[in-house]
């Protein structure tokens, strides 16, 4: 598919507004934003907030997501620990939401983040509709993989009922909400445009 | 047309921006994250705790990131693994312990289970029941070599902290009532407990008892502890009384414990205790506390060996030595084959009671009785006591017996050879007494009386008598006031009384002793024998020998008086006119007036016979002395003469017995 992109005909489209403008203007005339050329060095950023929000999600893995005290018991579960004793009390519904939105998603953001960072300015899968695709899915989705640090701030906020039974955050769940935030800025520097921008070297702007 | 050549197009390509600002400042972001990332789990990692293992029998409420180490209540570590030993017997705990704290977990520490428990003394650690079991654990300030192996307690000690008290140990025959965590009462407040309760080696039964700081201060090394477990019952004169100590005591047993003697010194950690079954036991125990396994003998008698039971006394040549610490029946063979049985008494001996010092082994208390065997020494039954009731085993010197030996290698304990029960002794004595009591001269003492009435009679029967001058008749006055003094003011009274103090004595000696039914009838007849003396009738005997006298110095008709009693008063006044013609009279009156003044002297002091028995005497002498001065003239003399030595012999008779009755009825009674 012969696409004929922005860059191409010299011209600079906003990031915000989505308005081209001359390829020497500076900031958007419109909504006012700066006005940055299409560049692989953006996938700078792209790489250096998912390998923050990488690094994040390790402890957030290792390290007890919850806290939970009954009758003087005091149970701490990891993310996964806690999918698995969700499984062993056969609440699978539960356990499946918490896996989907805490290991899979995530893990998924991860791989399809990365893919498109590896692809782009890659003359073979130059201008595919299906990336842009994949990384509306990722814009759209990365809010929803905060589902378990809202779980967890709900249960501490609610389950304090003393000896009784009182919840509290572990450090993964800041470790998680970290991995989560990184991975979001991560997307959101993605620079859409590359997705249609040839390879570097063919290109003959 | 605009011929305008173009110039060439030029291809530039901007210089590439230097390296600096082709790398985002954004790379900071990971990189801060992967440092505190790292930092973290360095962190933590170093402040992982050290992992020690604990075996315990059961792991029973332990869960594996749950159940925490506590040390003085504080969460010091948590479970980490179970597992087990190699060889199955025990759970292996791994627990991950505080690094602040571990290098004070040397090999002195203690750890055990925290549950929740129900005991005599209620429950304990309800919390548990929802925080679930936990491991406690105690160690002290001084770390030594750090250890990351432990055995754990199978329950917790009483008082994990030795510091906060002293714990003994207590050794007992039996446990009797005793449980764990029986109380330790000291006057009546519980001031320890006893823990650890198991079967000694040695046979027995051990227990440590921690007494609680600052009561651990009562104790030393003289201290005796007995068993208060259950209740004791005793039927007194006071009713019947129920003696229990406290309600735990009941239920679980007790020991109580008391300083008896002083001099004792301080008590450490762990001593030895003998643990007596009473406080009787306790009081009179001779053995130290340290003597927890006396040394032991073997008797072996011949004779039925009644009255010895288990603590029964052992006396070494009458020093209380030992007890009786077993009775049994030893069959055996003699040289024949045939079998018989012997009564097997095994006794223990504290050598200090032997003369030896007190930690002497046992070879060596052995080899001296051996020695003392040699020279004759043999154990026999003996009883001791008033009337010798009470049975004990004497360990004395017994003269004739066959040559023999200490046995050394008999089992289970050396052999004292025994000789034959010793007779009753105080019972042969207390027999004597009442012989001795039987044989008083009382017979005699009447006869010599009676004789010396006789004499009178014999006088003033005499007809002569009749022809007594007045100053004989003041004589035989003064004589008869002699004997009345004798008869009315005192002597049979004073008898009689002595009698009954005799009698009160032989009674309340009788009260001290028990259960003598035959010596108590056979003193009553003594004492009855006593009483039932003619001393009245010795009395009234003298006082018709007087009254006769009397009326026959009255009479008128002295002519009728005996020619030779006649003959004699003739003569008696001859010679007293011969006497006072001779310058003697006066001589005569002295000798009269001494008769009177001794008379007289007797008759004021009754009370005290042996003086009258003094002046008698003076008086005999001088009597004699008087007729050898003046020549065997006068039969009459004569019987003045014997009837004065007659009464001096009845008088001095009565003085001794008065004197020793006064003196001291008991000894009278026990004969010594
Ligand atoms: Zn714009």
């Amino acid at each position: 598919m012969n696409v004929l992109t922005a860059r191409a005909a010299g011209l600079i489209g906003c990031t915000r507004c989505g308005r081209v403008w001359p390829g020497e203007a500076s900031h958007c005339g419109r909504c006012g934003a700066p006005l940055a050329p299409v560049t692989t060095i953006s996938l700078q950023r792209v790489w250096a907030w998912w390998f923050a929000g990488l690094i994040a999600y390790v402890p957030a893995n290792m390290l007890p997501m919850l806290r939970t005290a009954t009758l003087g018991h005091e149970q701490a579960n990891t993310i996964l620990g806690g999918v698995i004793e969700l499984v062993a009390h056969h609440n699978y519904g539960v356990a499946a939401i918490v896996f989907i939105a805490s290991i899979m998603i995530p893990v998924a953001k991860f791989i399809a983040i990365g893919y498109l960072a590896l692809i782009v300015a890659h003359e073979k899968f130059a201008g595919s509709h299906r990336h842009l695709h994949l990384y509306e899915v990722v814009e759209f989705i990365g809010r929803w993989s905060m589902i378990d640090v809202f779980v967890v701030a709900i249960l501490s906020a609610l389950v304090q009922l003393g000896f009784v039974a009182s919840i509290h955050p572990g450090p993964a769940a800041a470790s998680f909400a970290l991995s989560v935030a990184f991975t979001m800025l991560s997307a959101q520097n993605f620079d859409p445009r590359l997705i249609w921008l040839p390879p570097l070297g063919t290109d003959k702007a | 047309m605009n011929d305008t050549p173009q110039p060439a197009e030029l291809h530039t390509t901007p210089a590439p921006p230097p390296i600096w600002s082709r790398v985002s400042v954004i790379w900071l972001v990971p990189l801060i994250a992967l440092a505190v990332t790292l930092g973290v789990a360095w962190k933590s990692y170093s402040d992982r705790g050290v992992l020690i293992e604990i075996d315990f029998a059961d792991a029973t409420g332990i869960r594996p990131g749950e159940t925490a180490l506590k040390f003085r209540e504080v969460e010091i570590g948590t479970v980490e693994a179970v597992s087990f030993s190699p060889d199955l017997t025990s759970v292996r705990v791994g627990v991950r312990v505080d690094k602040t704290i571990a290098p004070f977990i040397d090999d002195e520490a203690k750890f055990w289970l925290v549950r929740p428990e129900v005991s005599a003394q209620g429950i304990s650690r309800l919390d548990t029941v929802l925080s679930g079991t936990f491991i406690e654990g105690f160690w002290d300030a001084a770390p030594t070599e750090q250890t990351y192996q432990f055995t754990g307690l199978d329950r917790a000690p009483v008082s994990p902290d030795p510091t906060k008290g002293t714990w003994v140990e207590l050794r007992a025959e039996d446990a009797g009532g005793l449980a764990e965590g029986a109380p330790v009462i000291f006057r009546g407040i519980t001031v320890g407990r006893l823990q650890n309760l198991r079967l000694s080696p040695a046979g027995g039964v051990l227990v440590d008892a921690f007494i609680d700081a600052p009561h651990d201060k009562r104790l030393s090394s003289q201290t005796r502890f007995w068993d208060t477990s259950g209740f004791s019952v005793s039927l007194g004169a006071g009713g019947v009384s129920l003696d229990v100590r406290s309600l735990a005591s009941l239920v679980q047993g007790g020991v109580e414990f008391e300083t008896f003697s002083t001099g004792g010194s301080t008590v450490q950690n762990g001593r030895p205790f003998r643990l007596f079954a009473s406080v009787e036991a306790a009081r009179n125990s001779i053995f130290g506390n340290d003597l927890v396994d006396p040394v032991r003998f073997t008797l072996l008698f011949d004779d039925a060996i009644e009255g010895i039971a288990r603590g029964t006394k052992v006396h070494f040549r009458g020093v209380e030595a030992g007890e009786v610490t077993d009775i049994s029946v030893r069959m055996q063979a003699d040289s024949v084959g045939n079998q018989f049985a012997r009564q097997q008494v095994v006794i223990a001996l504290a050598p200090a009671r032997l003369g030896l010092d007190e930690s002497t082994e046992a070879e060596v208390v052995t080899e001296f009785l051996s020695g003392e065997v040699e020279n004759g020494l043999r154990a026999r039954i003996a009883g001791i006591g008033l009337l010798g009731t009470t049975r004990i085993i004497d360990l004395t010197d017994v003269p004739d017996q066959p040559e023999a030996r200490v046995n050394p290698d008999l089992e289970p304990f050396p052999s004292i050879p025994t000789a034959p029960p010793a007779a009753n002794e105080l019972a042969a004595s207390a027999e004597d007494v009442f012989e001795r009591v039987q044989a008083l001269p009382i017979e005699e003492l009447m006869a010599s009386a009676i004789r010396a009435m006789d004499s009178i009679s014999v006088v003033a029967e005499d007809e002569k008598t009749r022809a007594v001058p007045g100053e004989l008749a003041g004589l035989l006055e003064e004589l008869r006031t002699l004997v009345d003094g004798l008869n009315a003011e005192g002597a049979a009274q004073k008898t009689i009384s002595a009698l009954d103090r005799v009698t009160s004595a032989a009674d309340s000696v009788l009260t001290e002793i028990e259960g003598l039914g035959e010596m108590l009838a056979s003193t009553d007849q003594a004492a009855q024998t006593f009483a039932e003396l003619p001393m009245g009738e010795i009395g009234e005997k003298i006082d018709g020998i007087l009254g006769d006298l009397r009326s026959m110095l009255g009479s008128e008709d002295a002519e009728r008086l005996p020619r030779a009693l006649s003959d004699t008063l003739e003569e008696s006044a001859a010679l007293l006119a011969e006497l006072r013609a001779g310058g003697a009279a006066e001589k005569l009156n002295g000798t009269l007036d001494a008769t009177q003044d001794a008379a007289r002297a007797v008759g004021d002091a009754t009370e005290r016979l042996p003086e009258l028995s003094r002046k008698l005497e003076t008086l005999v002498s001088r009597a004699e002395g008087l007729v050898a001065a003046y020549g065997d003239r006068s039969a009459f003399n004569n019987e003045i003469l014997t009837t004065i030595r007659e009464l001096r012999r009845a008088t001095s008779s009565f003085g001794s017995l008065a004197r020793m009755i006064e003196r001291n009825p008991r000894a009278f009674i026990l004969g010594r």
